[in-house]
């Protein structure tokens, strides 16, 4: 018995660090309608940042996050800037390929700067906490404080703000907003910068629990995309039930069939979710067509 | 005007003689050297470069190979296409008849068949996938050993060593084997389940993994609920990290922990996951052997290179590294001290008349190479009969060779593993 409790509570606790991974994809999916394939070396930029934060200063990684959030931010409007915002105003297919070849880019110049090797910081917690023989680790649990926390605030900002309610009508109608004297450009830079700050947040939460490569980015990046679409693109508790999802699916899968298949059984969960919900769980209908580039 | 010219051309010609004459005299004997120098291989790629630098420099530092000085050629060969065009590179267009290298085997694979296809003697340091020297190859010689002996080693020591400490009969031991399902763990895992077989032993867990797995929660419940007494791993460094980590986060306790090679015998290991790296053992080429095995000219040599490396890298080589210093330095002094024309075809014939005893190595090896004369289908040639494998053991200090008695530099510590609270 224990057995299946421990597979549900680490994978929603993974789950969680999965989910605060992907709310930056889905924040920039639901209001550029961009997918942004560089998202998994976005993450590996800042979880290097974190962990040379961390080496350099001798600070637990967690106090990165005041360093690698606003230089996250800066980093995302930049690309906004060269990038995205460029490739904007083309057909849908460029955007497609400038984030896949920005992809390959950063994680070339990734391997030149800082080689193959593999960096680390040492734990944070001595030991994992053990409640009536189920274990859990102190860095998971932190993980999944900083996600809940993450979607809360998140969503009061997009529903009690003006610039979250700029956003949502930037969503609804990018024209009618332009109309309303919504400067939607900076709107997106915004996003995309916001999109790429919570990417920096969710490095801090990483660092301590994965070690960081180049490539580290492809690991996670596709797990990323299915919660994304699980969610509903666009829907950031969307995100955050679909990061539970792959979690739970993905442990419980492995142990009970066998470990090789644990991705294998969270695509089957994608492809089934596509073939009856097109939308995701949480999606709106026609979400993935609101506002593209025609 | 013609006159001058011509005078001009003679006056070259005759100075580019002059300068020739003394140069064939002493000509360097010149060997192309095929390691990934950049890429995901790089850093043990430098690592064996440096070691073969240090070979290098011993030899000609003794006055080189009957007075000729021994001249490396770089070639890099950080993925198996680029391995292929380096080869034909340096063959063609530098006209080099020897190369060596490779390190990892995919690119041994390829070097060896670019080298072969021009007809040049291939001397391959580490590589150890089995298909090298089984294409029928007439000039590729595998110094070290092949993939299979990595499992066999660690199952020998399980059999004949930790058996005997853990106070248990062998056929009570519960054995685990956990491998990730691309080529490298595959193979050396169905290697293993051959060998336990072949011995009468039943594996009380056998499964593969993703190495790309962000999650090892599964893997180790179900490890923790089979609860074995030892685990062999197949893992890469970053799948390791992952697995050890959450052995700690899971409590999940064995009497002891057999890598192989790849990811547990990475210097990176114990950056990554600190001294909980102490007491795991690593089924690989050892990364020192009891002086006491080597006759007393290689303890000379090894004393040297190893003041050299550590010298130099500030560590104590790792094994890919020590065997790479190893094969060539038998290649200065074994091989080509014995050519006189060094074609490909004389360095075959002194390569296969080799005969030397265990320990005449640094790394504790003979040499001894197959000719399409040994059981195996398809026939081996150029294998290395005497390549030295054993279990060396994670320390504080560094690393000590445990397994065989006659390599080891110290019996295991740390038998049974203490339980993660004590660690």
């Amino acid at each position: 018995m224990n057995t299946i409790f421990q597979l549900v509570i680490s994978g929603l606790l993974i789950g969680s660090v999965y989910a605060l991974m992907s709310i930056g994809l889905t924040l920039i999916f639901g209001v550029l309608r961009v997918v942004n394939f560089a998202h998994g070396e976005f993450l590996m930029i800042a979880m290097y940042g974190v962990w040379a934060f961390s080496r350099l200063l001798g600070l637990n990684p967690y106090f990165a996050a005041i360093a690698v959030v606003p230089a996250m931010f800066l980093f995302g409007a930049l690309v906004y800037r060269i990038v995205i915002g460029a490739a904007l105003a083309k057909p849908h297919l460029v955007v497609v390929f400038a984030t896949m070849g920005l992809s390959i880019f950063l994680q070339n110049v990734a391997l030149m700067a800082m080689t193959a090797d593999l960096r680390d910081v040492p734990p944070i917690f001595a030991r994992s906490i053990s409640i009536g023989g189920i274990f859990i680790k102190g860095e998971l649990l932190l993980g999944f404080i900083v996600t809940l926390l993450c979607t809360v605030i998140l969503q009061w900002v997009i529903k009690h703000t003006f610039l979250g309610k700029a956003i949502r009508a930037t969503v609804q109608d990018g024209e009618a907003a332009k109309l309303m004297g919504i400067a939607v450009p900076r709107i997106f830079l915004i996003t995309f910068a916001a999109g790429s700050a919570l990417v920096g947040l969710a490095a801090c939460v990483m660092v301590p629990l994965f070690s960081v490569f180049p490539t580290v980015g492809l690991n996670f990046v596709l797990i990323a995309f299915v919660i994304v679409v699980l969610g509903g693109m666009g829907s950031i508790e969307g995100a955050l039930l679909g990061g539970f999802c792959v979690g739970v699916v993905q442990s419980v899968s492995a142990y009970y069939v066998a470990p090789a298949f644990g991705q294998l059984f969270f695509f089957l969960l994608f492809l089934l979710v596509m073939i009856f919900r097109p939308n995701g769980l949480f999606g709106q209908k026609g979400a993935a067509t609101l506002g593209m580039n025609e | 005007m013609r006159g001058i010219e011509r005078i001009g051309i003679i006056l070259a010609s005759l100075l580019l003689a002059a300068a020739s004459l003394p140069a064939k005299a002493q000509e360097n004997i010149r060997i192309g050297v095929l390691l990934p120098l950049t890429g995901p291989l790089a850093k043990n790629g430098l690592e064996n470069w440096e070691a073969m630098q240090i070979a290098r420099d011993m030899i000609n530092e003794r006055g080189g190979i009957n007075g000729r000085k021994v001249e490396y050629l770089q070639g890099d060969a950080n993925t198996p296409n680029a391995a292929i065009s380096e080869t034909e590179r340096l063959i063609t267009k530098d006209g080099i008849k020897i190369t060596t290298g490779s390190f990892a085997s995919p690119i041994a694979i390829a070097v060896s068949q670019a080298a072969e296809r021009h007809g040049v003697f291939h001397w391959e340091t580490t590589g150890a996938a089995e298909v090298i020297t089984r294409r029928g190859f007439k000039h590729t010689f595998q110094v070290g050993a092949p993939a299979r002996k990595y499992g066999q080693a660690a199952v020998d020591f399980i059999l004949n060593d930790l058996a005997k400490r853990l106070n248990k009969p062998v056929d009570a031991l519960k054995i685990a084997l956990l491998w990730e399902n691309r080529a490298f763990g595959k193979s050396v895992g169905d290697g293993i389940r051959a060998y336990t077989q072949s011995k009468g032993i039943k594996l009380a867990y056998d499964e593969g993994y993703d190495q790309t797995a962000t999650d090892m929660t599964p893997i180790v419940q179900k490890l923790k609920d089979v609860a074995p007494d030892i685990v062999i791993a197949i893992s890469f460094p970053n799948d390791a990290i992952l697995f050890q980590r959450k052995a700690k986060e899971l409590d999940f306790n064995v009497a002891a922990f057999i890598g192989v090679s790849a990811g547990y015998s990475s210097p990176d290991l114990r950056d990554s996951i600190g001294d909980s790296v102490v007491g795991i053992c690593v089924a690989d080429f050892p990364p020192k052997v009891n002086a006491a095995v080597l006759t007393p000219e290689t303890k000379k040599v090894a004393e040297e290179f190893y003041k050299r490396y550590e010298a130099k890298l500030k560590r104590p080589p790792a094994g890919h590294a020590a065997a790479g210093f190893s094969a060539v330095w038998a290649l200065f002094t074994e091989v080509l001290p014995k050519a006189k024309t060094f074609e490909p075809d004389e360095l075959r014939e002194i390569a296969l008349k080799l005969d030397l005893p265990e320990g005449s190595l640094v790394n504790g090896s003979g040499i001894k190479f197959t000719n399409f004369d040994w059981p195996d289908d398809p026939k081996d040639a150029g294998q290395n009969l005497r390549a030295s494998i054993g279990v060396w053991q994670w320390t504080k200090a560094g690393n000590e060779e445990v397994f065989p008695p006659e390599l080891a530099t110290q019996p295991p510590i740390m038998v049974p593993l203490p339980d993660w609270s004590k660690r």
